[in-house]
């Protein structure tokens, strides 16, 4: 009788295609239900903005270190908000150019890449399901993320171009045209925050639902790989948080359209509410773009020391005790504000405590591969270097926190230095590794070692000589968004920093290339993937590489937790989670 | 292929619910209820700042205003009720399912149609989104937002008429449904509070 | 398994030359110039505040070497190795507890610290002596009014801002008269200042990196609790530190900080310029 139930509750969301195996063209590319079809979906969408946001950045760091020089080749076909007549990069235009690579970054490159991607991808085949609760949804979140995409960016083209009030968008400066002098573009913008949101939010529901209630016989929630429960509390996260910056939004929208007051102290609006909400949403989010690469990162490492992660439960904890205080220390960012400095206080202190949980997940880190037996494969490199940048980003994390000591480094390269750490050397790093480890799985092919580990070294000598020296610009009190800092007699000395770090990026943005070849060129010329290549025992590794349409020919049975590898007494140097322990391994119970 | 084969352990609590796709509804709506208290939370932080500032336009305290809203409310609220008893009886295929959903349809409708009067009105005497300081620009955008809700309420409900009149409803299956029902208490719920704050407080 | 460890020393080589070669040129370029590290303080507060800095620096700096080289050790020394397995080990209780303590006592303290010096730096009352000026941030600059011959600014309020009375001074009171503006902040050393914060437009940001202070001014409201004290005559940037526009790349006045005589001349100077300019509009509005 069990059966019949799910089998109408999964009939009815599967709709009709259920017992139609042949798929047209567009119910199998374009608008398919298949969570791994959506994964990949989002994995090309979402290179495709990283390449936008990158050259976007490009564009920023040659102004910085070549102020009024007009952008070569490509300068004078630039159009006019963004450039002078010579093809120089304008003040204007450089917050635009500043705004727009944030936005694309944080909302069109990491966001999806960790939630979209391998949400989509991880969740249902580690927990043993045939798909996501409402494949409709899923489809529909894929849809809705491309929709908003092409809304932010479509901003180019309007009159003044780019919306220009950063990321952070702070009223009432971003709420008034006769101040941003940006209608178009930032109307825009808050209406692709406002469709990627609803994007945001389709997906989590599902994942929550998912993750809740499809879990194979024997899965259960302390049995979960450390990814799944990553994307867990991140989709918690993005399903109470996201909904307040599309409010914000709405309320920015009418400000600037429809002549309402929210943001404006005149008429009674207050500035500072804009930035309540925003931070309200905006802290919570900033984790929402570390909880997945932290997950990612513990399954690489584990697996690729051949040992169990070390104190899972604890890191479990961590990641919920994150969850929990990051909707409680949004003020950290707005010590300087204006805001009541009693109250500064009190963020200080919830900010010094959600320090606590990351140190714990370090700590495990290095639990986990003392003692390992270390396999130096491309993602485990990712994976190790994620660690050790984390690191160096959230200690630059506790002088901001120190409130005294961010009246001299708020909104100075400092800042900056520790956005890029924790995102990039910690986010994308671990997103870069997630994509060599689940390739094989993915398109059924092995990924090139070798230039893996060229764009390894490559990434990681010129992330590291392009964002460490910004901490140093930063303490020499180089302020954020500038668009000629030679201009301040204490930044002129620093100029040749600027020019070092520009040329480092530039050969960052370089570095992307080997990375994208090896990945086209393996998707049709790698060798063959077997089922599992790493010697993996989630379940993904359990069905043939790339596995068909529902995943599981059976449904898998769990007997116990992800990560037992080197279990003593037996043969081989991993157990899978739906494979019984053999009668002579000595498997501790957990 | 193998869709149709499940990995669900634990199954839904009452055999005949479609308890993934309630639970799915339920977590959907957390997200809902989060972005109506955004607004909301602004609106108060807005109006305990004003201070003195803030008053309530004579528009919005006249009584001919107050009585149609408050017999829209009535709508909305007894809508609730008629849904509820709608949906037992949809789902069982007894009599007066049909009769009790059109009836809900209805009062959706009444009370959109009054939201719409009342901003025509209020427009004419002079109080828009830009007027009033922060009370015209909360007023309009927090009814609006919940009006946009209702809306698309009673789309829902009309579509699940024509399911319910293609009898597609059985006891085992009527996720659609009763996703319609849980929506519509919800933005049920959320009026009650906006009235009581947009025109009573 | 054999497929991983053909490549182990190659592997390892390369993480090695990758850590030194980012830490060597970085470590020595630090050494080199000054220019790397935070401009001369010149402030008291910012002298605390360096304190402060400097304490977390050489905190985070060990917590970084140490977890850092106990993290290279053990990746060196469990490198996959033929015949080799790994530990089989599922967590330590204990050592669990000991790590989440430790953090959790050394952020405590670390907040007891630095909320401590919050309260000095900005909280608490500003030393006797100290002169107000009020500055006024707009799309894109500064101005600033000082207090005439009584030492004490005119009553004003943001409410009566508008173009023409920047900052939103009460006309009816007599003090306002004697108040006179300035386009550059001009500083007695060794004194305390304390800034009555307003913004004509959209929020700015009042930034000096030498006297480690920042603070945003929000429209539509005055900010009083921000004051300092010059340690150091000279000339600095006024830096308006918060993105409010097109012009904000450029948006920075000049302060000057002099000893006490110079800014006495200064002063009278602007008060005499001020006062015959109100002199001569005091019978043209009469009339
Ligand atoms: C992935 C994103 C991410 C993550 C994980 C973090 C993590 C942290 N962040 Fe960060 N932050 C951002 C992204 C992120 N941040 C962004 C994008 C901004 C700028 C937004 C903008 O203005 O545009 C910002 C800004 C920002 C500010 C505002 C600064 C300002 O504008 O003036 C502050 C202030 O407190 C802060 C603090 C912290 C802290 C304390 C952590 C902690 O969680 C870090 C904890 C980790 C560690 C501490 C390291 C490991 C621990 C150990 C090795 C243990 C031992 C350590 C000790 C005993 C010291 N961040
Ligand atoms: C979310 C992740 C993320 C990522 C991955 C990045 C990546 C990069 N960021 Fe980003 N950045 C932010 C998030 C991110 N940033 C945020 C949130 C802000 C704050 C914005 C604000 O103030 O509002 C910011 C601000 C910011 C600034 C400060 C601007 C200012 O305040 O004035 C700078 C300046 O150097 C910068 C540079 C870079 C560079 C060089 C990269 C590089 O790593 C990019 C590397 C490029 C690629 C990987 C692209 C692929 C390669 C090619 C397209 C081909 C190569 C082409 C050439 C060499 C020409 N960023
Ligand atoms: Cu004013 Cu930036
Ligand atoms: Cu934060």
């Amino acid at each position: 009788m069990a059966e019949t139930i799910v089998h109408t509750v999964r009939g009815e969301l599967h709709g009709s295609h259920a017992h139609h195996p042949e798929l047209s063209f567009f119910r199998k590319y374009i608008w398919s239900e298949d969570h791994k079809t959506i994964a990949l979906q989002y994995l090309f969408t979402t290179m495709f903005f990283l390449l936008v946001g990158g050259l976007l950045a490009m564009g920023v760091r040659f102004q910085l270190a070549f102020p009024g020089a007009p952008v070569p080749l490509i300068g004078t076909l630039l159009p006019s908000w963004l450039v002078t007549s010579a093809g120089a990069i304008q003040p204007g235009g450089y917050n635009g150019l500043v705004t727009m690579h944030a936005t694309a970054m944080v909302f069109l490159v990491i966001m999806p890449f960790l939630i979209g991607v391998f949400g989509n991808y991880l969740i249902p085949l580690q927990i043993g399901a045939p798909d996501m609760a409402f494949p409709f949804f899923n489809a529909l979140s894929y849809w809705l993320f491309f929709l908003s995409g092409i809304v932010l960016l479509s901003s180019f083209f309007v009159p003044a171009g780019f919306p220009a009030s950063g990321w952070t968008s702070y009223a009432p400066l971003s709420a008034h045209a006769q101040y941003n002098g940006t209608q178009a573009g930032q109307s825009l913008w808050c209406v692709g925050l406002f469709i990627n949101g609803l994007a945001s939010i389709a997906g989590a529901t599902n994942y929550i639902t998912t993750v809740i209630n499809m879990r194979a016989p024997g899965m259960k929630m302390f049995r979960l790989p450390l990814p799944v429960w990553a994307l867990f509390i991140t989709a918690i996260l993005l399903l109470l948080a996201v909904p307040v910056l599309s409010a914000a939004a709405a309320m920015l929208f009418c400000d600037l359209n429809f002549g309402t007051s929210f943001f404006s102290a005149s008429n009674y609006g207050q500035p500072l509410l804009w930035q309540h909400l925003f931070w309200f949403f905006g802290h919570p989010e900033v984790y929402i773009m570390i909880l997945p690469a932290m997950g990612i990162a513990s399954e690489i490492l584990a697996v690729n020391s051949r040992k169990p992660i070390f104190g899972y439960k604890a890191m479990v904890y961590a990641l919920v005790s994150i969850g929990v205080l990051g909707f409680i220390v949004w003020g950290h960012h707005m010590f300087v504000s204006g805001m009541n400095i009693l109250l500064s206080a009190t963020f200080s202190f919830s900010t010094m405590v959600i320090a606590v949980p990351s140190a714990i997940k370090t700590f495990n880190w290095m639990g986990t591969v003392w003692g390992g037996s270390i396999r130096y494969t491309t993602p485990m490199c990712f994976a190790l270097a994620f660690v050790s940048m984390f690191v160096i980003g959230g200690l630059s994390g506790i002088f901001m926190a120190a409130t005294p000591v961010d009246l001299f480094i708020h909104h100075t390269y400092f800042i900056v230095a520790h956005i890029h750490y924790v995102l990039f050397g910690g986010s994308l790093f671990a997103v870069f590794g997630a994509i060599y480890f689940w390739f094989p799985k993915m398109f059924g092919r092995m990924m090139n070692e070798t230039w893996g580990k060229i764009h390894f070294a490559l990434a990681f000598i010129f992330f590291n000589c392009t964002f460490f020296p910004m901490h140093n610009l930063g303490l020499n009190g180089m302020m954020r968004r500038i668009a000629d800092p030679p201009l301040y007699d204490h930044l002129r000395s620093s100029q040749p920093i600027n020019i070092f770090v520009s040329v480092s990026a530039f050969c960052l943005g370089l570095s992307t290339i080997p990375f994208l070849i090896n990945f086209f060129y393996s998707i049709f010329k790698g060798p063959k993937a077997p089922k599992n290549p790493w010697e993996s025992t989630t379940l993904e590794w359990t069905v043939p590489s790339p596995p068909g349409h529902g995943n599981f020919e059976t449904t898998p049975t769990v007997y116990h937790g992800p990560y037992e590898y080197s279990v003593p007494g037996m043969d081989k140097d991993y157990l899978p989670q739906n494979e019984p322990a053999p009668e002579k391994a000595r498997i501790a119970v957990h | 292929m193998q869709a149709s084969v499940t990995t669900i352990d634990e199954l839904p609590a009452h055999p005949g619910g479609p308890n993934i796709i309630r639970f799915g509804m339920f977590t959907f709506l957390a997200s809902e209820a989060m972005l109506f208290a955004g607004l909301i939370c602004g609106y108060m932080v807005l109006r305990g700042g004003a201070g003195a500032g803030w008053q309530m336009p004579e528009a919005l305290k006249n009584a001919e205003t107050m009585i149609k809203t408050i017999i829209a409310t009535l709508c909305l609220i007894s809508s609730s009720f008629t849904l509820h008893f709608a949906e037992g009886r949809l789902i069982r295929h007894t009599k007066g399912g049909i009769g009790l959903l059109l009836l809900t349809i209805l009062l959706g409708a009444i009370f959109l149609t009054n939201q719409a009067l009342e901003w025509s009105n209020l427009h004419n005497e002079g109080f828009w989104f830009n007027t009033a300081g922060i009370m015209g620009s909360s007023f309009f955008v927090l009814t609006g937002f919940h009006g946009l809700h209702v809306f698309i309420g009673v789309l829902l409900l009309v579509t699940s008429l024509l399911k319910a009149l293609g009898g597609k409803f059985t006891p085992q299956r009527h996720g659609f449904l009763e996703c319609t029902g849980l929506y519509w208490h919800f933005v049920d719920i959320v009026w009650v509070f906006l009235f009581t704050i947009l025109y009573i407080l | 398994m054999t497929q991983f460890l053909s490549r182990k020393s190659g592997s390892i080589a390369l993480l090695v030359i990758v850590f030194v070669a980012c830490g060597v040129p970085a470590y020595a370029a630090q050494r080199t110039s000054g220019l790397w590290w935070m401009p001369d303080v010149a402030s008291k507060g910012g002298e605390q505040i360096d304190q402060l800095t400097y304490f977390i620096y050489y905190l985070t700096g060990a917590v970084f070497v140490l977890t850092q080289v106990v993290y290279i050790y053990f990746l060196i020394k469990y490198r996959a190795k033929r015949g080799v397995r790994a530990t089989y080990s599922h967590g330590d209780n204990r050592l669990e507890l000991v790590w989440t303590a430790i953090p959790t006592a050394i952020f405590i303290g670390l907040w007891g610290y630095s909320n401590h010096m919050w309260w000095d730096v900005i909280h608490k009352e500003p030393p006797p002596g100290t002169m107000e000026v009020a500055v006024n941030a707009y799309q894109f600059g500064f101005s600033f009014q000082y207090p005439g011959a009584s030492g004490k600014l005119g009553r004003s309020d943001v409410k009566l801002l508008s173009p023409e009375n920047v900052f939103g001074n009460d006309r009816t009171d007599p003090l306002t008269k004697e108040d006179f503006q300035s386009g550059v902040l001009e500083l007695p050393v060794n004194r305390g200042v304390r800034i009555l914060l307003t913004s004509r437009d959209v929020i700015h940001g009042f930034y000096i990196p030498q006297f480690r202070i920042y603070q945003d001014a929000v429209p539509g409201r005055t900010i009083d609790w921000v004051w300092f004290v010059p340690t150091k005559v000279g000339s600095y940037d006024l830096a308006c530190s918060q993105l409010c526009g097109s012009g904000h790349y450029n948006m920075k006045a000049q302060i000057q900080v002099v000893s006490e005589e110079e800014f006495d001349n200064w002063y009278k100077q602007k008060l005499a310029a001020a006062g015959n300019a109100s002199a001569a509009n005091a019978p043209a509005q009469s009339k």
